[in-house]
């Protein structure tokens, strides 16, 4: 599975567990504009935290912040490099 | 020892002496695994871990005040030993003074391992009870958060604070039900207190309901309690054990 797959299965199956109803989950789809709430974000990362090992937001400047799913992934694609590095 | 118990892992802070070590042996004896942080070991600490049944009781070296290597240190534990289910922040320093004339840099140790490090500690390690779906924080506070002690406002503070971060962080992760609670010791007997003068403990003696200052046993036993199944719908709350001296 890609990293872009996991991202997009787990914010899926955090959403279904939370009861949050989400529309189809593409690169351009902007997270605050659904209902994704910030408990699900942190759910998110610990989830992907444990499958990938990386954390990206304890490096991460305030201005870094993720606006859309594909923000998202490129995030975890950065911090893969890294650790990969 | 090569025998592993299956129980609920949880991690105690400032486990190698007093009101810790006496919470890790409790935790021990009613079926949780400990992982016991500390700088170092200490013999009442291996005893402990001697005496624990089927080798529940595990030392980990940790210093809290790095807080850079505490994701690290997470992540080991879970490693190690798997998933966390409990994490009880009780690792502190007392040091006293007068504000005025307490160095600026003994304050900003205070803040550093009392207040900062138990909540950087506690934000690695919830992850792995939100994904879990079930976890148990307890932070240890003090009486002296909220009725104030000569020499002591610093400390108070830093005690203070982990009330406020344990109902905010009640209301941040309950719907993933991890609970979180913190007790509230009185003076009790452990090395925290030995600067106290024969006289200053009976004057605290005197000055509570019974008459007797808590033990580290009482304290134990209170985070045991708020670790169990018995407290499932007890969160955001402070369980003071203090033998009434605050009645």
């Amino acid at each position: 599975m890609s990293l872009r797959s996991t991202v997009h299965a787990e914010i899926a199956a955090v959403a279904a567990e939370q009861e949050k109803r989400m529309p189809p989950i593409t690169d351009d789809l902007v997270m605050l504009e659904t209902e994704f709430d910030s408990l699900c974000f942190a759910l998110l990362v610990a989830r992907m935290e444990d499958l990938t090992g990386a954390d990206p937001f304890s490096e991460m400047e305030a201005d870094d912040l993720p606006v859309t799913v594909g923000d998202l992934v490129a995030l975890y694609d950065r911090a893969a490099a890294r650790k990969a590095a | 020892m090569t025998e592993i118990r299956e129980g609920r892992l949880v991690v105690v802070t400032g486990a190698s002496r007093g009101l810790g070590l006496a919470m890790a042996s409790t935790l021990a004896a009613e079926g949780f695994r400990v992982v016991a942080l500390a700088r170092r070991p200490s013999e009442a600490l291996e005893a402990a871990c001697e005496v624990a049944p089927f080798g529940a009781i595990r030392f980990m070296a940790a210093d809290l005040g790095e807080i850079d290597a505490l994701q690290g240190l997470v992540q080991r534990i879970k490693a190690e030993h798997g998933p966390v289910y409990g994490l009880v922040n009780n690792a502190a320093i007392g040091t006293p003074g007068l504000l005025t004339t307490m160095p600026a840099k003994k304050i900003s140790e205070l803040v550093h391992l009392n207040t900062v490090a138990p909540m950087v500690l506690t934000k690695y390690l919830a992850r792995s009870m939100m994904t879990a779906g079930a976890g148990r924080i307890v932070n240890v506070s003090s009486i002296i958060a909220f009725t104030g002690y000569n020499a002591l406002s610093v400390y108070a503070a830093t005690k203070a604070s982990m009330i406020g971060f344990t109902k905010s962080l009640a209301r941040e992760v309950g719907r993933l039900g991890v609970t979180v609670n913190a007790v509230a010791p009185g003076f009790i007997e452990t090395a925290l207190t030995e600067g106290m003068d024969e006289a200053e403990r009976s004057r605290v003696a005197n000055r509570s309901a019974l008459k007797r200052l808590a033990e580290p046993q009482d304290v134990a036993d209170a985070v045991a309690y708020l670790m169990s199944e018995k407290a499932r719908n007890i969160t955001g709350t402070v369980l003071t054990i203090d033998a009434g001296s605050t009645a």
